[in-house]
């Protein structure tokens, strides 16, 4: 230090020659400075030793004392800048004056919020039909209308009407009110809630549940809990929307097999695999993803076979049973009890209560860890309110009714058999009555349809024979999608026109969904029609579909 | 069902035994001055005086230089408070005065006397969470909405320009409290490590899940679930209390313990009933009797319980319909949808509104939902600083001369999300100034009103109510039913452009579940009884004004105008008492709450708390920094060791929900609290505050010259 001082006296001493008399004041401020700086530096305790260690580390090492001096610079560098990135940073960023940025903010034309309507979305709009009165297996479509019969609702149990639901929510109604006011985390968690929890772990057997309070972000908010970025998904094409946004959040390497198939599936896993072994690299999560009985098509999962794999590949599974919970199985506990495998094999089982419970709602059972985890990490539990009260005991009543009336169930698989038989002379091949064996998997699930033997037909129904969730196809539709809708449209008023039959076609956003699916009609059984009901509404569709199509022709 | 044993708990645990003795010395020591300035402030609270006289008494008091703001407010409120007198006569003057001022001055004297002992106080508020002071003959319960008649008692909720919308600094802590903090969380870090480095060697079970095993990778990642299992898991006790009934006034808590340093919890059977202030239910509209209750029940009958399906298909019931048409209404905008989750209200529409080559610029303390939507929808996103118009113009200036990363395109459209009032903060959006930039920039502006639609503004319409402007200024609102109506799910409204087109759009119409009917209904009868009901004869005011679409500027200017609610639009079902249909109960509702938040908000600063957020909020964060006090105080605020020994539950809120040093304790509160709840609540926050070395602000009233200048602070203009 004492030496830099000399050298600066020096630069003084030679500069002042030529330095004009008014700066030598400055100077002389300047060196004065300095001198009253190096003394307070050396009244600090310790200072001696820093002074020593800094001249012998340069002596012995200068190199040394270079970088330490460049890592200071650096330091004070970052420090400075500030966490702000992005602003004003990066190799494209171009510098304008405050005028010209005026001038670009004024010449900026933002897009409208949102597009005009076009013609297909007011037809969309207009085809949406209003209940007036209670939903349930007959509706009425104006204020003092004639009622038509409604297979567009889902009420697998006809627990939509069902007295003791009412009285359900009645009673809850007086003792909870509406709305929980709060998250679970914030005194929103309900008796009701850890009731209907725990009843249905028991139920289908696993360790916990957790109660969300939307179907559609139970799906989309289970799968980023667990899934992340560097994670594996390996997922089924045909998965319904809520799945597919899920997946798109968790910003995971999603890699698709085709729907249903088995085979392309394990060909995935093990092009997973071999990744794995080619790069190295740590272990990362992997999970299926699949449903239960799909949204989009009414199709059944091959349960025994994923179950394989996932032990096989040494997977973690999420099903999603949004439509299978409540329709499926000798009570209803979906697919895993039609395939007699116990629940606890799944490793995430993601159900709706609005569907099979008639009450609203979803929730996901798994074993504790998983539960636990989403009570803390799944956004749509954290950060929402709770389920009201009336929904959750609504859907414990629903639990009791596929406990103690599992006749329901019969009736209801009797009634789609009914409406599939009928529907069946459209279709391209016989319809085979399923046997009882639970593991049974019908020739309809190895899409694509069969070989064309029935010279008339005009529909393909790939749904499961078991499935109270039957979507239409057209065989020979036509070209574009917006023709397709609009004729499945035609059918629908047609249906309802001349036999007071509701019926509705799948509707999709289009342009949203990852495969588009094929345009078709959706029909909800429920065990609640009359074998006659039944027979009516079938026919009344059969003579719509032919009705319309052979208009086309 | 679950026992339900509604026990008090006497206060047994030594912990609290001991406090408690610390307690009554703190409060003997500060009851003489108490008493003496009770007794100059007698005229308000205890002989039965009228709104007027008790009002002018508050403004012949010496005033700061605010003094003719104040006056203009409380002359309007003093007309509001004649109609409410005369409405309220049975209650208030024939029998209810005399009742609730001789039991407050009993109250009082015993608060301020020494000769009274802890065991007086406790036995006089044995039953104060459930019967009220006075005999009303209204059939909501007392323990979900009280029975405040006091007229003074009341405020109106508008902005006043003299008080800042954001103040510009938040009040800092001390730098002891600083480093403190900092010590505590870093001496939890080490220790956090030291167990998890010893667990996973000597007990592996519990650690199966963070490890990979059997060719499995770990389901929770070791370091994501470190502040969980570490930090969290010690203040476990303060979060998911399972409660039971109504979360109104009062709620009933299970008590439960843990043998296993709160792994897991076990329900002990017993129950307690606590004050409340910690639900959203800001206007106390959560009940499971009354009338509202009772047209949900005859809804229940006609309707069920759900309407079947998806909207697209059956899910659209007539009900469904009217519920639309009357928040849009209520908004004062053409056309509205609902969605039967508030979460997934802006999860299902923000992918709707912008795509990728948008932007989006939100507030950095905006809500996941927000953020869940917006990453669905695929465009950019920008985060400005909370409240922080400067930094969101220079980031607009920014983003509108760049153009797109890389390619320098222009953007489709920008859109700025911010919310009306901050669920963590209880800040204010600045609206106005938002609305001066948004017409030179030109973004899109998306209101999340999930907290404040209902709990602010003159007619209880949100933000925009309280500032003055027109809702139709606003491009997209927002907003929750879970909060203020006590109901659930949330709506968007707008023109009825924009809402046709998301109607056909919005993932939830076409893919999630309708709303309950139910639900639908607690909608409309607590909405009409905000409004009020217009009689079938009269013509109700035309909502929309033609061609007005030509200047903004002129519509900006003009008051808005919001109507009672014309009575054919209302399912034919519903059946609503005469006090409900006229109005004056949602007013009433209304001006509770905006009484009970300033109050309280004003009184915590005097008592030198530090606290955020805008005095008119009903969300009143107190900031209390160190972790370890979190979880003390919620405690203690359960385990009154106060003479009049109430639990009171109150939510903590810490990292990640806020920074990591700034914990806090987040107050909800209610129309449905009383004065005397909130006097509670104020003489708990002292006993602890003190007790925990809150008070970090210069403290400038004691906690008795608080309660009895409560409507001198709601009416000053500053704290």
């Amino acid at each position: 230090m004492s030496s830099a001082a000399g050298a600066s006296t020096s630069h003084h001493g030679s500069n002042s020659m030529e330095v004009p008399a008014p700066l030598l004041p400055l100077l002389s401020i300047l060196s004065s400075l300095f001198l009253n700086l190096s003394s307070v530096f050396h009244r600090i305790p310790g200072s001696p030793i820093i002074l020593r260690y800094i001249k012998s580390s340069y002596q012995d090492d200068p190199y040394r004392s270079l970088l330490e001096v460049l890592l200071v610079a650096f330091a004070i560098r970052t420090i400075f800048k500030g966490r702000t990135g992005g602003e004003g940073q990066g190799k494209s960023f171009i510098k304008f004056s405050e005028k010209e940025i005026d001038e670009l903010v004024d010449e900026w034309r933002p897009a409208p919020l949102v597009e005009e309507l076009e013609e297909s979305d007011i037809q969309t709009l207009s085809s949406v039909p209003t209940i007036h009165g209670p939903g349930g297996t007959h509706v009425k479509l104006s204020a003092g209308g004639k009622s038509v019969l409604n297979l567009a609702s889902i009420d697998w149990l006809g627990l939509v009407e069902a007295d003791q639901m009412k009285q359900t929510a009645i009673d809850t109604l007086k003792e909870y009110g509406v709305g929980t006011c709060g998250p679970a985390g914030f005194y929103g968690l309900l008796d009701v809630h850890l009731r209907f929890q725990s009843e249905v772990a028991e139920f289908l057997g696993t360790e916990d549940a957790i109660v969300y309070s939307q179907a559609y972000a139970t799906t989309a908010s289970v799968i980023p809990a667990f899934a992340k970025r560097g994670d594996i998904i390996v997922a089924d094409r045909g998965v319904n929307f809520a799945i597919q946004r899920g997946l798109q959040i968790s910003r995971s390497q999603i890699r698709w097999y085709a729907h249903g198939d088995m085979e392309d599936m394990e060909r995935v896993m093990q092009q997973v695999e071999k990744e794995r072994k080619r790069k190295g690299g740590k272990l990362t999560k992997k999970f299926i993803v699949t449903e239960g009985i799909f949204e989009n098509d009414g199709m059944m999962v091959d349960l025994p076979k994923v179950i394989e794999l996932k032990h096989k590949y040494k997977y973690r599974l999420m099903l999603d049973e949004s439509h299978s919970f409540g329709m499926i199985g000798a009570h209803g506990k979906g697919v895993t009890e039609h395939y007699n495998i116990p629940a606890s094999e799944v490793d995430m089982l993601i159900a709706s209560m609005a569907n099979g419970c008639a009450a609203g709602g979803g929730f996901c059972a798994g074993s504790s860890v998983v539960c636990s985890h989403q009570r803390i990490n799944s956004s749509a539990s954290v950060f929402s309110a709770s389920l009201p009260a009336m929904l959750a005991t609504t859907a414990s009543t629903a639990l009791t009714v596929f406990n103690n009336q599992p006749e329901l169930f019969n009736a209801l698989q009797a009634n789609s058999l009914l409406f599939r038989q009928i529907l069946n002379k459209l279709e391209p091949t016989p319809f085979s009555v399923p046997p009882c064996d639970p593991a049974y998997i019908t020739p309809s699930e190895s899409m694509p349809p069969p070989a064309v033997t029935n010279n008339e037909a005009l529909i393909h129904i790939p749904s499961h024979p078991q499935s109270a969730l039957i979507h239409i196809f057209l065989l020979n539709p036509p070209s574009t999608l917006q023709e397709e809708e609009a004729m499945l449209q035609d059918i629908v008023d047609e249906t309802l026109n001349t036999s007071q039959v509701l019926v509705t076609r799948a509707r999709r956003l289009r342009g949203q969904e990852g495969l588009e699916p094929e345009p078709s009609l959706k029909i909800c059984m429920s065990s609640n029609f009359t074998k006659k009901e039944v027979e009516k509404a079938a026919q009344a569709l059969k003579q719509a579909i032919t009705k319309v199509c052979s208009k086309r022709r | 069902m679950m026992g339900k044993a509604n026990s008090r708990r006497s206060t047994s645990s030594q912990a609290s035994s001991k406090l408690s003795t610390a307690s009554r010395s703190l409060f003997s020591k500060s009851s003489p001055k108490a008493s003496a300035s009770g007794a100059g402030n007698s005229g308000t609270s205890e002989s039965p005086v009228s709104a007027r006289t008790s009002l002018l008494n508050v403004l012949r008091r010496p005033k700061s230089s605010h003094a003719i703001t104040s006056v203009t407010s409380t002359n309007a409120s003093s007309k509001h408070g004649q109609s409410f007198d005369s409405f309220n006569e049975d209650d208030y003057s024939d029998h209810g005065s005399t009742v609730a001022s001789s039991y407050a001055s009993s109250i009082r004297s015993s608060w301020s006397s020494r000769s009274s002992s802890s065991e007086d106080i406790a036995k006089r508020y044995e039953n104060y969470l459930e019967t009220p002071f006075v005999n009303t003959t209204t059939t909501i319960k007392h323990s979900e909405y009280g029975v405040c008649t006091n007229p003074n008692w009341r405020w109106t909720s508008h902005w006043d320009p003299a008080e800042p919308v954001h103040p510009e600094e938040e009040p800092q802590p001390p730098y002891y409290i600083l480093l403190s903090t900092y010590l505590s969380y870093l001496l939890l870090i080490v220790l956090g490590h030291i167990r998890d480095f010893f667990g996973k060697r000597f007990l592996p079970k519990a650690y199966a899940h963070l490890v990979p095993h059997d060719g499995y990778a770990a389901l929770n990642s070791d370091f994501d679930s470190f502040y969980t299992r570490r930090l969290k898991m010690r203040l476990d006790d303060c979060f998911s209390r399972p409660t039971t009934g109504v979360a109104g006034r009062t709620v009933v808590c299970y008590d439960r313990v843990s043998h296993d340093e709160n792994n897991t919890f076990q329900l002990t059977g017993t129950t307690t009933r606590a004050l409340n202030v910690s639900s959203y239910n800001y206007l106390g509209f959560a009940s499971s009797s009354g009338p509202c209750a009772d047209v949900v029940e005859a809804s229940l009958h006609k309707y069920g319980v759900s309407s079947g399906g998806l909207r697209h298909d059956t899910g659209t019931t007539d009900l469904h319909e009217q519920t639309e048409k009357l928040v849009a209404r209520f908004l004062g905008v053409e056309s509205a949808y609902v969605c039967s989750m508030g979460f997934a209200t802006n999860a299902t529409t923000i992918p709707a509104l912008v795509s990728k080559g948008c932007l989006v610029i939100s507030d950095e303390l905006i809500h996941a939902s927000v953020r869940f939507g917006v990453r669905i929808s695929g465009a950019n996103v920008r985060a400005f600083k909370h409240n922080n118009l400067k930094h969101l113009e220079s980031l607009l200036r920014e983003s509108i001369s760049q153009g797109q990363p890389r390619t320098h395109r222009p953007w489709k459209k920008i859109m700025v999300i911010v919310e009306g009032l901050y669920s963590m903060e209880g800040t204010l959006v600045p609206l106005p100034q938002l609305l001066e930039l948004r017409n030179k920039y030109k973004f899109y502006l998306y209101l999340d009103e999930a907290h404040s639609v209902g709990a602010l503004g003159p007619n209880g319409r949100g933000v925009c109510d309280y500032f003055g402007i027109d809702p139709r200024e606003v491009d997209v609102l927002m907003g929750t039913f879970t909060k203020s109506f006590g109901a659930a799910g949330g709506y968007i409204a707008g023109t009825k452009h924009l809402i046709d087109r998301l109607r056909v759009t919005s993932h939830h119409m076409t893919y999630a579940e309708a709303m309950s009917p139910a639900v639908c209904t607690q909608i409309i009868a607590t909405m009409s009884a905000i409004m009020g009901v217009a009689p079938p004869l009269a013509s109700p005011p035309a909502l929309e004004e033609p061609n007005d679409a030509s200047s903004i500027v002129s519509r900006a200017s003009r008051t808005f105008n919001y109507g009672p609610v014309p009575s054919h639009m209302l399912p034919s079902f519903m059946k609503l008492p005469q006090v409900v249909l006229n109005g004056l109960d949602g007013r009433d509702r209304l001006r509770r709450i905006a009484f009970n938040s300033r109050y309280l908000s004003s009184a915590l600063r005097k008592l030198g708390f530090v606290v955020y957020g805008h005095r008119d909020s009903p969300i009143i964060p107190l900031l209390i920094y160190n972790p370890a006090k979190m979880l003390l105080f919620s405690q203690m605020m359960l385990n009154r060791f106060g003479a009049d020994k109430t639990p009171i539950v109150i939510v903590v809120v810490a990292y990640p929900a806020t920074p990591l040093i700034t914990s806090r304790i987040r107050f909800c509160l209610s129309s449905s609290h009383t004065k005397h709840d909130m006097d509670m609540l104020l003489r708990a926050c002292e006993e602890i505050g003190t007790l925990l070395d809150l008070k970090l602000a210069k403290q400038t009233m004691t906690v008795e010259q608080v309660i009895a200048s409560a409507e001198e602070l709601v009416a000053s203009t500053h704290v």
